[in-house]
């Protein structure tokens, strides 16, 4: 059986809610506690689960092209398949991106309170209080786009394809959550609909890309021998500029893909671009908060840890380039 | 309004967004260097 991203999705859509919950539980712990340790741990939690969320919601809507649309490609039109309801689908999608945007601020909070526990040895009450009251509403609304997501059915994961064809349905496919979220299929239609929209996003991806660049060549000179008498606490104040060009960039890609998913669900350019931009994430997380780079004082040569981090950090950065640019030219873009 | 302008003035807009959140943030850097002798 080949593997699609309709079971990547399967894989892959508990990661937000299980996920939060061990993070929360942990958070929550750790404040009680008062454990810094744990405080840390938590953070990187959110930090992680709001990174795989990314590809969560874009793998959810390859599966809804694959279970839906497969005889038909009008966006209005009924699935293909009897036994899957088209509404169920479109009400999990809309609040699974409700929970995505709540995902991604709460992962952002969460990157600067592990850049303040690293700068200034812990982070302010505020960024703490605000990550507790964000990851409480994140959690309530991923839960909701999961319980949406319980009642549709996955007739073309099953091995005998004549079985799937004819497969009855074992309950009526009924929302059963709270339909809270937003509506995406209205945005794609207002992202393609306005004509200002797409070249905004465009304009300001390639702002985002440059701030992010600029922070991420610093950074990674200076590990592999360039400007020595610089120190790393000098440079780990520029991260938050980077992050901030990251953010950038995350929300109008995620226009441009709300726009269009089919540009992108099944472009190979696509697929390994946001591979590269997770393991990019993680290799962030190394400058954020590892001690082998932050005793570096003017003069140090960085150790085989960070240089290694470096050159896997510029490798990953040209490569999302490279696979961003290519979108039409190896992949079906535009 | 025109299209090149409606597209100018938001990118500018989300531009200035960014660069004030960056500012502040690097404002209140700058404070907690300064208080441990950074």
């Amino acid at each position: 059986m080949n593997i699609n991203l309709a079971h990547l999705h399967l894989l892959i859509n508990h990661f937000p809610t299980i996920g939060f919950i061990v993070g929360l539980g942990l958070f929550v712990f750790a404040v009680i506690g008062k454990s810094d340790e744990l405080k840390r741990a938590s953070l990187v939690i959110f930090v992680g689960i709001a990174l795989m969320t990314i590809p969560t919601y874009m793998s959810g809507s390859a599966a809804q092209e694959m279970i839906c649309m497969v005889a038909q490609k009008s966006p209005n039109a009924p699935c293909a398949n009897p036994n899957v309801s088209r509404e169920v689908i479109e009400t999990h999608r809309d609040a699974a991106l409700l929970a995505l945007v709540f995902m991604e601020i709460t992962g952002a909070a969460a990157w600067l309170g592990l850049w303040q526990f690293r700068r200034s040895s812990r982070p302010s009450n505020t960024t703490l209080l605000t990550v507790l009251l964000l990851s409480i509403v994140t959690l309530a609304v991923v839960s909701n786009a999961a319980n949406l997501g319980g009642p549709i059915r996955h007739p073309e994961i099953l091995s005998d394809p004549e079985a799937a064809a004819t497969s009855q349905p074992a309950g009526p496919q009924t929302p059963t959550g709270v339909r809270l979220g937003l509506d995406s299929g209205g945005l794609g239609k207002f992202i393609l609909g306005v004509p200002w929209m797409w070249p905004v996003c465009e304009t300001l991806h390639f702002i985002g890309l440059s701030l992010l660049m600029g922070v991420v060549l610093l950074i990674d000179l200076r590990m592999l021998g360039v400007m020595r008498n610089v120190s790393f606490a000098t440079l780990h104040r520029l991260l938050p500029w980077g992050i901030l060009g990251f953010a950038v960039n995350v929300l109008t890609g995620m226009m441009f893909f709300i726009a269009a998913p089919e540009q992108y669900t099944q472009n190979g350019a696509f697929h390994w671009k946001m591979a590269f931009v997770l393991i990019a994430g993680a290799n962030a997380l190394y400058f954020t908060m590892f001690d082998e780079t932050w005793s570096l004082g003017p003069g140090d040569d960085a150790p085989l840890t960070a240089k290694f981090a470096a050159v896997s950090a510029l490798f990953l950065w040209v490569a999302i380039m490279y696979c961003g640019s290519m979108l039409p030219f190896l992949g079906n873009a535009f | 309004m025109p299209l090149g302008l409606a597209v100018v003035l938001l990118v500018l807009g989300v531009t200035a967004v960014v660069g004030v959140v960056g500012y502040l943030i690097d404002r209140s850097a700058a404070r907690n260097d300064r208080r441990e002798g950074r």
